[in-house]
């Protein structure tokens, strides 16, 4: 996949054109099959009007994160057919993203140019109607298919033919539209399948001026300015980065000229510049932006060249300082050259190089480590450090298409794990260290709470993994109603806080034999025997139900390495081994020590 | 002359050698109207001009484009 970014960087990219010319190249060497990649996307574009472009634009964008799609795109106008009719081609082609671009003309027809031949309240009705239609297209969608959904809302025009009276109408033109896009934001606000592409904060980014040009409207039906349509492919990638597990988990700073202004080892304390002052604002806004990424689950590190002592009492004692050494989950402040302090930090905090993102004023830093480590997502911070928040605001691959509570005590979560291996390093034995955590583990049935944590877990988790299924929310809802099935989420406390939760096991029980078909730990709590605490359950659970045999899989991966052996050194005998794929068993009778300094409480709180 | 073929050569995948004033979409297999419109922005993005409907409805040829060029005050070193 490399390869193909490689071809991609080599080229002059300045205008829609160029996507276009590329997109061709792309297929046809990816037709001849010299790019491969696991990742790939199906998706379809529907849309009210001519969306020349968009799907090439859109393909080569895909190409640059390693993905290679597949598109569909529906005939013009003809979104409506292709939705309601189960046999549609759209249903065909069995898309994983299904993209709706309905335009305000479109859906208005006449009434956008002639709003006021209708009283207010056929306005109102007519609002109503429009909403409903497309609250039907959702369903009807999420009837014949698995797909997310990305459904435009509308831009809300500019101008009224009643000029400044617009708004003292009791329901006027740009309110029926107002009202609409806030219909529809929250007909999908507690929709896991279905998002709102915001295109009306889209149009006023750009300038709603500038967001059609009316030329190329009125001879191409062209009703997205060419030279956007890149800018808009790049909002779709906020959304096809999550969906394809493509997620940054964690930033990783430098600090002199980044953090702050100046350099602490030579201006001192007093001298660096942060907080309410001109040159101090830029950096102060910075790091306020920092923590409320932060506050969301964003891990925080730092890698710096420095004198531990110096940077530390900044850390400590600056008092316009927002980020404080508490937020940080790793703290690389050192001599050591930043590629090195990358790849510790990845180790330290059990993520891959690709879940990083390296943000360093310096230049040569930056190309050091995009060369080194080109999974590691650098971002290009301007000369400016004005220009900083904006530059880290565009970013958009921190998304995820769900947030859990557990999400956002994340990034909480790792600070406290860098005390925990403090902690490790002042005590030498192993047994005596996690005995010192004063762990609890808590082992619930699946209910609403915790199915979507179950479910991204199944999604997320690479390393303690035995199968690495990956599960939707719909997969895990339907297990735990199943009587056949048992599906357990795993919480661990410890005295440094809550880790919230860290595991998953689904078990499907036979007759006699009971099979394992998910068991896996989130990085976090790997290596506490948290692991053997769970199996420990599910032994105890089969023998009260009388099964005989406990068998456990493992499927390889290239990540999970972490799990291999955990069914050997738990007493598993080996039963077959083919392709990558061991099967385990256990007899239940014989009997099974968990780790007695791990307290376990049970909720069998079943829905 | 050079930003124009530079341009023409981009976008229609064209070589630049072979642009002539009577380079157009009756001889260049890639001109269709989707190309024509890319032309078109990209010309006005490169040129930081804009043209009007009709100047791009009445373009026949690339001779056609310059002499639109020209009106607009760009003037095209040969």
């Amino acid at each position: 996949m490399n390869k193909i970014r490689e071809m991609i960087s080599l080229r002059e990219i300045n205008g829609i054109s160029d996507y276009v010319n590329l997109y061709k190249d792309l297929e046809e060497e990816i037709k001849k099959g010299k790019f491969q990649s696991t990742k790939k996307i199906k998706i379809a574009l529907l849309s009210s009007f001519t969306i020349n472009g968009i799907k090439e634009t859109l393909f080569v964008k895909c190409c640059e994160i390693g993905i290679i799609p597949d598109f569909y795109v529906g005939d013009y106008n003809q979104y409506a057919q292709e939705i309601l009719d189960p046999s549609s081609g759209l249903y065909k082609f069995e898309p994983d993203l299904v993209i709706i671009f309905v335009d305000t003309r479109a859906i208005l027809g006449d009434q956008y140019f002639l709003p006021y031949q209708i009283s207010d309240e056929q306005r109102k009705s007519l609002a109503d109607e429009k909403l409903n239609e497309i609250r039907v297209f959702i369903e009807k969608i999420k009837v014949n298919s698995d797909a997310k959904i990305l459904l435009h809302n509308f831009e809300v025009p500019l101008y009224s033919a009643l000029g400044i009276l617009e708004n003292k109408q009791e329901f006027g033109f740009i309110e029926s539209i107002e009202a609409l896009n806030t219909g529809l934001r929250e007909a999908v606000k507690h929709d896991g399948q279905a998002f709102i592409f915001d295109y009306d904060s889209f149009c006023s980014g750009i300038g709603k001026q500038n967001i059609v040009d009316y030329k190329m409207y009125y001879l191409g039906d062209i009703r997205l300015s060419l030279q956007y349509v890149p800018e808009l492919c790049n909002e779709y990638t906020a959304y096809i980065k999550p969906l394809m597990s493509i997620t940054r988990k964690c930033i990783v700073l430098d600090l002199d000229n980044t953090l702050w202004g100046g350099i602490v080892g030579e201006d001192g304390l007093e001298g660096i510049k942060l907080g309410p002052t001109p040159e101090g604002r830029p950096f102060w806004e910075f790091q306020k932006y920092l923590l409320s990424l932060f506050n969301r689950g964003i891990i925080l590190a730092i890698n710096s060249k420095n004198n531990v002592d110096d940077a530390l009492e900044v850390l400590r004692k600056h008092p316009n300082m927002v980020l404080k050494e508490e937020h940080f989950a790793a703290i690389q402040i050192n001599w050591n050259d930043k590629i090195s302090n990358m790849k510790a930090i990845a180790e330290e905090l059990n993520i891959g190089m690709d879940s990083l993102a390296f943000v360093d004023d310096d230049k040569s830093n930056r190309e050091m480590v995009r060369k080194a480590l080109p999974e590691a997502l650098v971002v290009e911070l301007p000369e400016d450090p004005s220009l900083y928040l904006t530059a880290l605001m565009k970013i958009n691959d921190f998304n995820t298409l769900q947030i859990t509570e557990e999400d956002k005590k994340k990034g909480k979560m790792y600070a406290e794990q860098r005390k925990r291996t403090e902690l490790r390093k002042t005590t030498t034995d192993i047994t005596e260290h996690l005995k010192n955590l004063e762990m609890v583990v808590t082992i619930e049935r699946a209910d609403s709470f915790n199915i979507p944590r179950i479910s991204q877990l199944t999604q997320k988790t690479n390393q303690f993994n035995m199968t690495t299924r990956r599960y939707m929310e719909e997969d895990i809802e339907k297990f735990s109603n199943d009587d056949n099935f048992i599906v357990v989420s795993v919480t661990v406390e410890d005295k440094f806080g809550d880790n919230g939760i860290t595991g998953v096991a689904i078990i499907e029980k036979g007759d006699d034999k009971w099979r394992i078909d998910t068991f896996l730990l989130s990085c976090r709590i790997i290596g506490r025997k948290v692991e053997e605490t769970l199996l420990a359950y599910i032994l105890k659970e089969a023998e009260k139900e009388k099964a005989k045999l406990l068998i456990g899989e493992f499927i390889t991966t290239k990540k999970n390495a972490p799990a291999k052996d955990f069914y050997k050194n738990n007493g598993f005998n080996l039963i077959k081994k083919e392709d990558g794929k061991e099967l385990w068993g256990y007899n239940v009778k014989k009997e099974y020590t968990p780790p007695s300094f791990i307290k376990v409480a049970v909720k069998e709180n079943k829905t | 002359m050079k930003r124009l073929k530079a341009i023409l050569s981009r976008v229609l995948e064209i070589d630049e050698n072979t642009i002539t004033d009577e380079t157009s979409p009756d001889n260049v297999e890639n001109w269709d109207s989707f190309n024509g419109l890319m032309l078109v922005s990209e010309l006005e993005k490169d040129f930081n001009v804009k043209f009007t409907m009709d100047e791009v409805t009445s373009v026949k040829n690339v001779l056609d484009i310059k002499k639109s060029l020209r009106k607009h005050g760009i003037e095209l070193h040969e």
